[in-house]
């Protein structure tokens, strides 16, 4: 079995996704859960933290592209932090930077919504 | 020009330094637009000019774009201009616009004084640089003139660099991508094997090309048998109908398919989803999906190798959707076979088994079924008098409706064999039940009979069966046993049936047969097996037991079908004994 994991925590009011291990075509639907239940609590201001994530395939950035309008048209935002280099090189490559806010930190990811939300 | 020698020097120590330092910026920046700018702000800020821009020529078109313009009116960058009169005009390091093919009315009032300078590298031109006057309006002098073609020699190879490093880099993602796609199609060919669920294939299919794509309009439309379906969809503001789908479905022949306005016209449902391409898939030149795709959230254009890629990975999803189906079909008719033969097992125990003894006669029976179950029957039966009671019926049309009514046809007689009421009106009461109980398309032809052992009597009833053929012991021609009424279950009683008694003699030997017997089929000729030959076969085995003329029409059916029955098979043979 592929490792792959998502806990689930709540830092300064937002909802923060860890991720850990492989995400690819057969993990990609455990990702989409996990949204899917956010968005059904309104729970709108996610945060999704790549620093345990070791590598990311397309079906991967589909879930992200699958509901990030969802996300934003009941007001919130998916913002993506601490990639390492070859994860970011993936986003980088398919032209994810232009559609979403990617992060060093989970601190300036805060630090933009409650920009946003002023 | 009376400057004093020292400070020429000094000047020129200045502008040396300007130069090196310049150079050693512009080796290490790969940023053609910064190359440009800085070349003309460095210029314009020494020799305090007002007016100068930069042309890139394009060799294949042979043209030239203005790249940078400071100072010049009416000038648009990125436009295309023709400069040169002559190729000579290439070589050479700098000239007087004044000797250029096309003037420009800003350069026009003061082209004494403007230069092209050439951008050039020692083998290749690249440009030119057009400096205008200096702001006191005096002319340029010599070492002014060197300096700006030192600077423009190193500028020049800066902007080669950097255009070289810039194609270079983007080589470098393309090649990236393709190796990041290849990575897609193999993870999910892996994954896909490995999945027997439709739903879940559709939707890694779906992550994958939003992912890849980089898009969020998205749909899949299978088409299994006759049915086209929405398997897959994302980003969609409503669902499409039936005919919406089957348009889709049968519009595009092409594999790629751009949505014009035409198309979007016939089909709203697309334009409002800002669906822009159809990309048709098949498999061994049968279409089996079709994809819609919305525009790039970027609003970068596919390209080939997108589409390329599309196609690669849908192919690949079909594949693995399809073998789902298949394996759906596998199970169903496993599992319809199953029940088939648990059927025909129940029909086999509704035949007598054994065959019990006949007094005063001897008898064997047995059908053969084309298919698990089928239509045909008999029965052999002891009536509450001692006698036996034999029957033979064939039910039009086979397998499981047949069966059904056959079972039907069984619990009648024997749920009316202990009722004392005559053959004909016992037969008469089962047409009635048949008419009313079935669809007016489906009939029994029917034939029974009681032997009457003491008496060696045989009483018939013939409805609408074929008729048993009887050869007496001493005789070689066959009597028909065709009285009777009409066949069961076509219409309600009207005229009653008729029941007939018939002496029979020891030896004397009744053959009854369903139509699987004479209908049986020469698979060449496709001639019938018929009568005739029938009687030959009975002919031939006359002195044998029971079993054996049996036996014997059963091979030589078998022999002249090829042992290829299309229907039902039942004989029911009797020969009275001393």
């Amino acid at each position: 079995m592929k490792n792959f994991k998502i806990n689930h925590r709540n830092k300064s009011g937002f909802e923060v996704l860890d991720l850990q291990g492989e995400l690819d075509a057969h993990t990609a639907s455990q990702l989409e859960d996990v949204l899917k239940s956010l968005i059904n609590k309104n729970k709108s201001n996610i945060i999704v933290n790549f620093k345990d994530l070791d590598y990311i395939a397309s079906a991967g950035l589909g879930v992200f592209m699958a509901y990030i309008e969802d996300v934003r048209s009941i007001g919130g935002d998916i913002k993506l932090t601490n990639m390492n280099e070859k994860v970011y090189n993936v986003f980088d490559l398919l032209g994810f930077p232009t559609l979403y806010d990617i992060f060093e930190d989970e601190q300036h990811a805060v630090a933009k919504f409650l920009n946003d939300s002023e | 020009m009376n400057i004093p020698n020292g400070n020429r020097d000094f000047q020129s120590s200045f502008e040396l330094k300007t130069v090196l330092e310049t150079s050693r910026m512009l080796v290490e920046s790969r940023d053609t637009s910064f190359i440009l700018n800085n070349l003309l702000l460095i210029l314009m800020g020494r020799l305090l000019v007002t007016k100068a821009a930069i042309f890139i020529y394009d060799p294949v078109a042979d043209k030239y774009t203005l790249k940078k313009s400071k100072g010049y009116q009416g000038y648009s960058e990125e436009k295309e201009y023709q400069i040169l009169s002559n190729d000579e005009q290439k070589k050479l390091a700098y000239f007087p616009v004044s000797d250029a093919q096309n003037v420009f009315p800003d350069v026009l009032h003061d082209e004494e004084n403007s230069f092209y300078f050439n951008l050039r590298t020692s083998n290749n031109h690249h440009g030119f640089l057009l400096l205008g006057p200096k702001a006191n309006k005096k002319p340029y002098e010599p070492h002014e003139i060197d300096f700006v073609e030192g600077l423009t020699i190193i500028s020049t190879a800066a902007l080669v660099n950097s255009q070289l490093f810039n194609e270079l880099n983007k080589t470098y993602r393309n090649l990236d991508r393709r190796i990041h796609e290849l990575n897609t199609l193999f993870d999910l060919s892996k994954e896909f094997n490995l999945l027997v669920d439709r739903e879940k294939i559709s939707r890694i299919f779906k992550f994958a090309l939003l992912g890849q794509l980089f898009i969020r309009k998205f749909f899949l439309i299978y088409k299994n048998q006759d049915n086209i379906s929405l398997l897959a969809s994302s980003g969609l503001t409503s669902d499409p109908d039936n005919s919406h789908v089957e348009h889709i479905f049968s519009v595009p022949n092409q594999e790629v398919f751009l949505i014009d306005d035409e198309f979007k016209q016939q089909n709203p449902w697309v334009e409002e989803n800002e669906i822009i391409a159809l990309i048709g898939i098949s498999i061994q030149n049968e279409k089996v999906a079709v994809i819609g795709v919305g525009e790039r959230v970027n609003k970068i254009p596919f390209s080939e190798n997108d589409f390329n890629f599309l196609k690669s990975l849908a192919n690949l999803a079909a594949i693995s959707i399809q073998k789902t189906y298949f394996l759906e079909e596998r199970i169903d008719k496993e599992r319809m076979e199953e029940e088939l033969s648990i059927a025909k097992s129940i029909q086999q125990g509704l035949l007598p088994d054994p065959i019990p003894p006949v007094p005063g006669a001897e008898l064997a029976a047995k059908t053969i079924s084309s298919r698990e179950v089928g239509g045909d029957y008999f029965d052999v039966a002891r009536s509450p008098d001692g006698n036996t009671i034999f029957a033979i019926a064939d039910v039009t049309g086979k397998g499981v409706p047949a069966a059904l009514l056959m079972a039907n046809m069984q619990s009648m007689l024997h749920l009316l064999l202990p009722v004392d009421i005559s053959f004909a009106e016992a037969t008469e009461r089962v047409n009635n039940i048949i008419f009313k109980n079935t669809p007016s398309d489906k009939f029994i032809t029917f034939f029974w009979a009681k032997y009457l052992s003491d008496h060696k009597i045989l009483r018939y009833v013939n409805a609408g069966h074929n008729p048993p053929l009887l050869l007496r012991h001493d005789k070689a021609e066959f009597e028909e046993l065709d009285k009777g009424g009409l066949l069961l279950g076509a219409l309600e009683t009207i005229a009653p049936y008729e029941q007939t008694d018939i002496q029979l003699n020891p030896n004397d030997l009744l053959v009854c047969y369903t139509d699987g017997v004479d209908e049986a089929m020469h698979p060449i000729d496709q001639k019938e097996f018929g009568t005739e030959r029938l009687k030959e076969s009975i002919l031939k085995n006359r002195d044998k037991t029971c079993e054996e003329i049996l036996d014997g029409i059963v091979q030589d059916v078998n022999a002249f079908s090829s042992n290829q029955l299309t229907d039902d098979l039942t004989l029911l043979v009797l020969k009275a004994c001393e």
